[in-house]
């Protein structure tokens, strides 16, 4: 009996919505945008072989949304949807307990609508599910702009399909910060503010950032990691980040101290005023006072004897007193899809060529093999 | 955000959770043994906001002499929090002559014309008022602004979009809040509403929609800093969407029966919550928590004593102040 293809999804519906909406020009997308993606991405999914969908339960309208459309004729070639049965909390936990799920049903791929927030979230708990990320979010540094359609289509690529998988996925870099027991993990950024709360969370005040750690910094993007793009842009597949020290009130380090040497011999220290875009509408002339290199798993201490550190762009905690906290870069973030990558695979080795269905089109490592027996691979841990 | 405003806003959370406690016991207190909601002290309806204390202090924190609020049926927080005198305001709630209407209104219709406040059983009332009184703030040429309370049932009123269609099109200097606790009476939101996020609905009028999670005063108070500041510089409308939790029953003698999320109630509560972190943070300690309770315990027990002790109205007083 051939394994069910299974494809997970969460669609954040809290994303969009925070105080970047007045403080900046944040624009909606709104819950009806997101089901419409939804239905693309399901589209996508079906035509790909997709049996079951696995989403994410809320009460904010997604998934009674979902349940609504799921009735109707237009859905006929649309998986079949089950939802996480959960306790909805209305907050990040939701997304949490939904994606532990779906990693233990043994789903193939996670379907992620939401901004660089909600990928940190997911990716917390997605082991070695590839992520296909589509932005609905503020800041989408981490997501790519990319077609839901093609999205979804992707997803059931690599959920069903061995080397879609290896061809269109890698994992990404993520960011750790520790301090006094406590440990969060970044997808795109590290800041270090001189606020003294974590108030509405959103950062959108280049005056107060202190210091920067980048998982990566890509033209093109907006957010905190512009600031990187603007003076070293780095790439997402390149094993290095970014530190960068701006030009904020934070003391200077001791460089006596154990740590604060551990920097990259790669560094420019000359300061520099640079534009970037760190937030829709908000280009800030930020000043940089030195930028350098971010190794992989090496520890680097902040600067800054206190502040709030931010997370993604969201503030989390505060540090005032005794240890400094420590930011490590590796590249143990989530395996995440190159949408394009895995189309542009799938189409030079005709698995889209009719019949359509990835149930049914050749894994090329089994060429050999009757087409009509190829078992759809439905992951790899 | 300084120290002084965490520990101003903590205690204005204080002083109306021991309002509202004291009322609910006064309330229940003379309603048994057969359960008569027209008997006792405190006639009537009684909708209490519990839990609710973020919203009103963190949007309050911002408001000045000049501003004004339109509260819905569950207003004792945002009355509170914006200055409305308790001893009035506890006498109206007990019908007696020295209450803000005489009397004449009780806990749903608070009217105080020196602070600005008003309020109303009548669902989504309050939101076409606000564009009214933010029109006139607009026309004198002040900075002052309007702040429209209510709930997220409110969200499918037409006044609603009446409202945010108006202040739009007329740029007014109003901040939309809708008090999201999840339950309109007994109905969840996705049972009644095809666009469950009032942000959206915002952003169909072209105004900026926000919203904030977990019930925290200190993200209330930013978004709510931000969207004063917006208007008073004459940037138009906004619309914040509180993710806050009604601790108790729609209505006192509501049992509940339709609400799964009863057993984790407590747990939600803000106000310990606030506390634990601003003693986390060194800016709060037991001692001073414990005089703040005993302050706010005090300023109530007065207020209370005062509306017991003032005069019932007499039949004549029925026809004294009825038009205008």
């Amino acid at each position: 009996m051939e394994a069910s293809v299974t494809v997970g999804v969460v669609a954040n519906p809290a994303s969009a919505r925070d105080i970047r909406r007045i403080v900046a020009k944040g624009g909606a997308v709104t819950t009806h945008d997101k089901l419409n993606r939804l239905q693309c991405v399901l589209a996508g999914l079906g035509a790909m072989g997709v049996e079951r969908v696995i989403s994410m339960s809320d009460r904010s309208g997604i998934a009674a949304g979902l349940q609504r459309l799921s009735t109707r004729a237009s859905s006929e070639s649309w998986p079949m949807i089950d939802f996480v049965d959960q306790t909805i909390t209305g907050t990040k936990t939701d997304t949490t307990v939904a994606t532990e799920t779906m990693v233990k049903a043994g789903v193939g791929a996670i379907v992620v609508l939401g901004g660089d927030g909600t990928n940190r979230v997911v990716a917390g708990s997605s082991q070695d599910v590839p992520l296909v990320c589509l932005s609905t979010g503020t800041n989408n540094a981490f997501p790519r702009f990319t077609d839901p359609t093609v999205a979804g289509m992707a997803a059931g690529l690599v959920a069903s399909n061995l080397d879609c998988r290896t061809a269109g996925t890698y994992r990404a870099k993520m960011l750790t910060v520790e301090h006094a027991g406590r440990v969060e993990n970044a997808v795109v950024d590290v800041a270090v503010t001189s606020g003294d709360r974590v108030g509405s969370g959103a950062v959108w005040e280049m005056d107060s950032v202190l210091e920067l750690f980048l998982c990566f910094a890509e033209p093109g993007a907006i957010g905190l990691s512009a600031v990187g793009a603007a003076v070293q842009p780095t790439t997402r597949r390149l094993p290095t980040g970014l530190n960068i020290r701006l030009g904020g009130t934070g003391d200077e380090s001791d460089p006596s101290k154990p740590g604060s040497g551990e920097r990259s011999p790669e560094q420019s220290s000359h300061e520099e005023r640079v534009k970037a875009p760190i937030g829709p509408g908000l280009v800030a002339d930020v000043t940089i006072k030195s930028v350098e290199r971010l190794e992989p798993d090496a520890p680097v201490e902040v600067r800054s004897p206190a502040g709030v550190i931010a997370v993604d762009g969201e503030r989390f905690f505060r540090f005032d007193s005794g240890d400094r906290p420590v930011v490590t870069l590796s590249g143990a973030g989530p395996v995440v899809t190159d949408v394009p990558a895995v189309i542009h695979f799938a189409a030079t080795n005709g698995l889209f060529n009719s019949p359509s269905t990835a149930a049914h089109v050749a894994n090329p490592a089994h060429d050999a093999e009757p087409k009509s027996e190829t078992k759809p691979e439905t992951r790899k841990r | 955000m300084t120290s002084l405003d965490r520990l101003a806003m903590y205690t204005e959370m204080v002083r109306i959770r021991q309002y509202e406690t004291r009322i609910l016991q006064e309330y229940h207190g003379d309603k048994t043994p057969a359960w008569d909601i027209g008997a006792g002290l405190i006639p009537g309806e009684m909708h209490l906001s519990a839990g609710q204390e973020p919203a009103a202090v963190g949007v309050c924190a911002h408001l000045k002499k000049g501003d004004a609020i339109t509260a819905p049926h569950r207003p004792h927080h945002f009355a509170l929090a914006h200055g409305v005198d308790m001893n009035a305001m506890t006498a109206e709630i007990y019908g007696r002559t020295t209450g803000l209407c005489k009397g004449k209104g009780g806990h749903m219709h608070l009217f105080d014309p020196e602070n600005h406040f008003s309020c109303s059983g009548i669902i989504a009332q309050g939101y076409p008022v606000a564009c009214g009184q933010a029109l006139a703030m607009k026309r004198k040429g002040t900075d002052n602004v309007t702040v429209a309370v209510a709930g997220e049932g409110a969200a499918n009123q037409g006044a609603f979009h009446e409202s945010l269609n108006l202040a739009a099109v007329w740029n007014l200097p109003v901040i939309f809040v809708i008090e999201d606790n999840d339950w309109a009476i007994s109905v969840p939101r996705e049972a009644s509403t095809a666009n469950t996020s009032n942000a959206d609905r915002a952003a169909g009028y072209g105004i900026p929609g926000v919203r904030v999670e977990d019930n925290d005063v200190e993200a209330v108070f930013e978004a709510a800093g931000a969207a004063v500041d917006r208007a008073r510089s004459g940037e138009g409308p906004s619309l914040i969407e509180v993710h806050t939790l009604r601790l108790l029953g729609h209505f006192e003698g509501d049992a509940q029966a339709y609400r799964p999320d009863l057993e984790t109630v407590d747990e939600r509560d803000p106000i310990p919550r606030y506390a634990a972190s601003l003693m986390e943070a060194g800016e709060l300690t037991e001692a001073q928590a414990d005089d703040i309770k005993a302050a706010a315990d005090a300023e109530v027990d007065a207020a209370i004593q005062f509306a017991v002790d003032s005069p019932i109205p007499t039949p004549e007083d029925a026809l004294q102040h009825v038009f205008a």
